[in-house]
């Protein structure tokens, strides 16, 4: 079993010059036509080639203070009008300033079992997979699991 | 000749209860455009580079990407051609008041902090986290404005520090068509970390900060471009008359290093707060606790 048979070759990019709310909206829509919960999109320049991931986590590191335990001492605050001015610093950001730069990725003749290696020392929750520098499809870790363990339970 | 050891709050505090663990590190061969990314991302001023086996060995600020950009380099040069090495260091059973002196006699904004392995990085301390430290303290304190209900009038309100005690007169500001490589030979003339724009009646249309200079460094802009493209709307500020705590407050919730001060009409700037300076007050926000306010000049 390899990253071409289980890959997923419905995915969904970003470019890194769209705005943060362009990304948002892009996570929503991939999520409903891709069927699953998306949490991280590959970034592409213009010429296709990956030049980046950017997930929810990089997207909430972003607009969390930088004082938060500051923050969690204040009962008798309304947060919600600093959470708007905090809101207010994602204008102007762009997907490739806050984006990981550093991604991961398989060919599409990985085995299942490297992959599974890969997710699990790596901390990694989906690989794009790259073939002649395109990215060709991406590999989830619901795939993996699925394709690894109905095989052992039917 | 006599000693009189000054004293604040700070004393008997160490490094490790104002430090950082998350320390931000990039290597030499990291494009300045990714060095940018990894600062935004994470909220800091500087990044520390390592070498291949994890060895520090130097340091890129903002203030450096800045420098870059007004020499007109690639946003895809490497961290290693423009860092300042080597880094600063400090121990984490150092006082925080020696980390503090050692910051300001060496004119830099952080230290990273090393274990019994002078190699090995466990964390950064920077001025705004001391501030932090000061501000929570405040906040626990019985005298604390948090602790008094609204409203009332209690006998400590005299002895709170006000921000216009400790803000900086000076107000360093631009025109909205002034270009930005202007903005940035004021930022570095009066090192800086942000200038007020004004519009040409002269009131504050805006605000560039070393950020949103590296942010259009990042996105391709050209130092030749008016300010008026980059600043930032509103100007956040406060009034003179304000209590020193709450503008803190307002700083560290908000994730901004200033604010700019008004006096009656908020059209009218007269002087810049920033975690900076305040850093420098190295007792709390009042003068219950100043006996040995100790203040750092230039």
């Amino acid at each position: 079993m390899l990253a071409r048979d289980i890959m997923d070759t419905r995915f969904h990019t970003l470019k890194p010059h769209e705005t943060v709310a362009q990304a948002v909206k892009m996570f929503q829509t991939a999520s409903r036509e891709e069927g699953k919960k998306i949490f991280g999109l590959i970034v592409v320049d213009d010429a296709d080639r990956l030049v980046g991931m950017l997930s929810m986590y990089d997207i909430l590191l972003f607009i969390q203070p930088k004082h938060m335990k500051i923050w969690g001492e204040m009962e008798d605050l309304e947060p919600d009008r600093l959470f708007e001015d905090l809101l207010g610093k994602v204008k102007g950001i762009q997907v490739g300033d806050i984006m990981t730069t550093e991604v991961v990725t398989i060919g599409p003749e990985t085995h299942i079992l490297s992959i599974s290696d890969l997710m699990i020392n790596k901390h990694i929750r989906r690989l794009p997979v790259s073939e002649n520098g395109r990215i060709i499809g991406m590999v989830y870790m619901s795939d993996v699991f699925y394709h690894m363990l109905t095989q052992f339970l039917d | 000749m006599v000693f009189i050891e000054q004293r604040s709050i700070l004393s008997g505090m160490l490094v490790q209860e104002a430090m950082r663990k998350r320390v931000i590190w990039v290597s030499r061969e990291t494009t300045l455009s990714d060095c940018t990314n990894r600062m935004v991302k994470n909220k800091v001023a500087a990044v520390l580079v390592t070498a291949g086996d994890d060895r520090p060995v130097g340091v890129v600020s903002k203030t450096d990407l800045i420098g870059a950009f007004y020499a007109g380099l690639p946003v895809e040069t490497a961290a290693a051609d423009i860092m300042a090495a080597p880094p600063l260091f400090c121990f984490p059973d150092d006082s925080l008041e020696s980390a503090i002196d050692q910051m300001h006699a060496r004119g830099v904004h952080r230290l990273y902090v090393s274990g019994a392995e002078t190699d090995r990085v466990i964390g950064t301390l920077a001025y705004p986290d001391v501030v932090g430290l000061l501000y929570r303290y405040c906040r626990a304190c019985g005298k604390s404005i948090s602790k008094v209900r609204r409203g009332t009038e209690d006998e400590t309100n005299g002895s709170r520090l006000r921000v216009g005690d400790v803000m900086t007169t000076s107000v360093r500001a631009c025109k909205t068509d002034d270009t930005l490589a202007e903005v940035i030979e004021e930022l570095t003339t009066h090192r800086c970390g942000a200038v007020l724009i004004r519009n040409p009646a002269s009131h504050a249309a805006g605000v560039i900060s070393k950020t949103d200079l590296v942010i259009a460094y990042k996105h391709g802009e050209k130092t030749g471009i008016p300010a008026k493209v980059v600043m930032r709307r509103p100007v956040l500020s406060c009034d003179a008359n304000d209590f020193l705590s709450l503008a803190l407050q307002q700083m560290l919730l908000k994730d901004v290093q200033r604010l700019f001060v008004y006096k009656d009409d908020p059209a009218r700037i007269v002087g810049v707060l920033s975690l900076s300076d305040s850093a420098r007050f190295r007792s709390g926000s009042c003068r219950a606790c100043t006996s040995g306010r100790l203040i750092v000049g230039d």
